[in-house]
């Protein structure tokens, strides 16, 4: 029953990704177009491609979640678990974002001739898995849209502003993606290294994500009832009707604001005008 | 504060002592609310007196500062603004929602139809992305998900929003089929020339401090 939910889950934000045609190019195009925007082909243009790539797959986790915010809580009050609800999401977005790193690895390694071809066409996926749990956890942690894009331009932007070697950019969640692009183009660059990193930080990024989502979405499971025994109900429900008594939960006799209009209550009045029979 | 004149065996919604605060905002002290199978309750009040929060806290939505809430069985919970995702179709969204209570897709489908058509929902646009119907074709659908799983205990706020005259009638006649049915209704309602049709009716005035406060102002 957890997996058919977490596929439903799955399937239904692929149908709704699949009906935005126009997001749907974009994300193809975004990374093509920061790739094909560097001139020389080399090591620029590889981390360009990088941010690209990390700019389509955190953008459409992000708004995956986002779209999705208004009716969340009411799914897992019909019975998914918030869990599930991500676990779904990324069971279609990590596919889809690893089907556009594939083509998109291809597209580099002719234009970028690197000393390693499939250590790129690794850090063009991994920049892809990267990016998925990244989107994620910031669109469950922002309130809104565009707190969300910031946060995602900022990141990214950042990632690609400071050099490799600083502290600031080892500590973003696509150091290690970058590490990895950029070591093939070099015979010796290290690749375990940068791929545990992005997993430890990826790890993380969906435990975030997780607490996030856990606190957003908090339904309250509430303590049941013995059992009704509900003849007696129906009894009373098919019985004459009449007229329905009015009880007021607080004090609207005393309401300041009606006593100063002079108004009374307006049900007791309305009430007064309706048939009761 | 009083409660249900009511079997205790009969009860399906228990709200007791009900507080809810927004920051300095009181907006629900020690609030009460018992409905019994086959019992409609319409919950009124003035904008802002806290109808949704208490919709919201009983449905489980919204966690109360304090109080307790017992519930005698599956809970229907029709929010005022429905949370549909704009490119699901009609199918779509039974067919998620189905899955979350368990029920497979082809029975979700079948389920959603019947209520569906029940209230008058042109059935043609079932593969029509719900960002295209219209807000009242909307609000049947979200109506109809509340209703999917058969719940006992049905928390709908102002659920007619968008309904045509027709339509606006024939839910007050569900009513009472839901009433015959056994479930425990609580409808968030302006309407009140339609308050004859309910067994009791609630009125939850906003807080006094607030009161007091709007009137200094």
């Amino acid at each position: 029953m957890r997996t058919q939910r977490i596929a439903v889950m799955a399937e239904m934000h692929g149908r709704d990704l699949l009906r935005r045609r126009v997001a749907l190019a974009l994300l193809v195009v975004l990374p093509l177009s920061f790739y094909l925007a560097s001139s020389d082909g080399g090591q620029g243009a590889v981390t360009l491609g990088g941010v690209g790539m990390a700019f389509a797959a955190g953008g459409a986790s992000l708004f995956c979640v986002l779209s999705s915010r208004n009716a969340d809580q009411r799914l897992v009050l019909s019975g998914y678990r918030p869990f599930e609800m991500m676990l779904g999401r990324l069971l279609f977005l990590a596919p889809l974002a690893l089907l556009i790193a594939a083509g998109f690895s291809v597209v580099m390694a002719v234009g970028s001739h690197p000393t390693r071809p499939w250590v790129m066409a690794l850090g063009v996926a991994v920049v892809a898995l990267q990016s998925v749990p990244f989107g994620l956890a910031v669109g469950s942690a922002v309130p809104h849209e565009l707190e969300g894009t910031l946060v995602l331009i900022g990141v990214v932007g950042i990632q690609l502003a400071t050099r490799v070697d600083t502290v600031v950019s080892q500590a973003l969640p696509f150091y290690g993606p970058r590490e990895l692009l950029e070591a093939s183009l070099t015979r010796s660059g290290a690749i375990a290294q940068p791929l545990l990193e992005t997993f430890v930080y990826g790890t993380a990024l969906l435990i975030a994500a997780r607490l996030c989502v856990w606190r957003r979405l908090d339904v309250a499971r509430h303590e049941v009832l013995p059992a009704p025994t509900i003849a007696g109900a129906l009894k009373r429900a098919h019985g004459p009707r009449r007229r329905p008594p009015v009880t007021h939960l607080a004090a609207p006799v005393t309401s300041a604001a009606r006593l100063a209009a002079r108004d009374p209550s307006p049900i007791p009045r309305l009430l007064g005008q309706t048939p009761t029979g | 504060m009083r409660s249900a004149r009511t079997s205790p065996a009969s009860k399906q919604l228990v709200a007791s002592k009900i507080c809810k605060r927004f920051g300095p905002t009181i907006i629900l002290d020690h609030v009460d609310l018992t409905v019994s199978a086959g019992e409609i309750v319409g919950l009124t009040g003035e904008n802002g007196a806290g109808k949704t929060t208490l919709m919201r806290i009983c449905a489980g939505l919204l966690r109360a500062d304090a109080g307790a809430v017992l519930l005698g069985g599956r809970i229907g919970y029709c929010p005022q603004i429905p949370g549909l995702f704009d490119l699901l179709t009609t199918d779509d969204h039974l067919v998620m929602f189905g899955r979350g209570a368990g029920i497979g897709r082809e029975e979700s489908i079948r389920r959603g139809h019947a209520i569906l058509a029940e209230f008058g929902y042109p059935l043609y646009e079932k593969k029509t992305v719900t960002m295209n119907l219209s807000g009242g074709t909307r609000q049947k659908l979200n109506l109809a998900l509340a209703l999917l799983a058969e719940p006992t205990v049905l928390l709908l706020d102002e659920p007619y929003q968008g309904f045509d005259r027709g339509t606006y009638v024939n839910f007050w006649d569900h009513c009472e089929t839901w009433r015959t049915q056994g479930k425990a209704v609580v409808i968030v309602t302006h309407m009140l020339a339609e308050l004859k049709r309910v067994d009791r009716v609630i009125e939850l005035a906003p807080h006094p401090s607030r009161v007091h406060r709007w009137a200094e102002a």
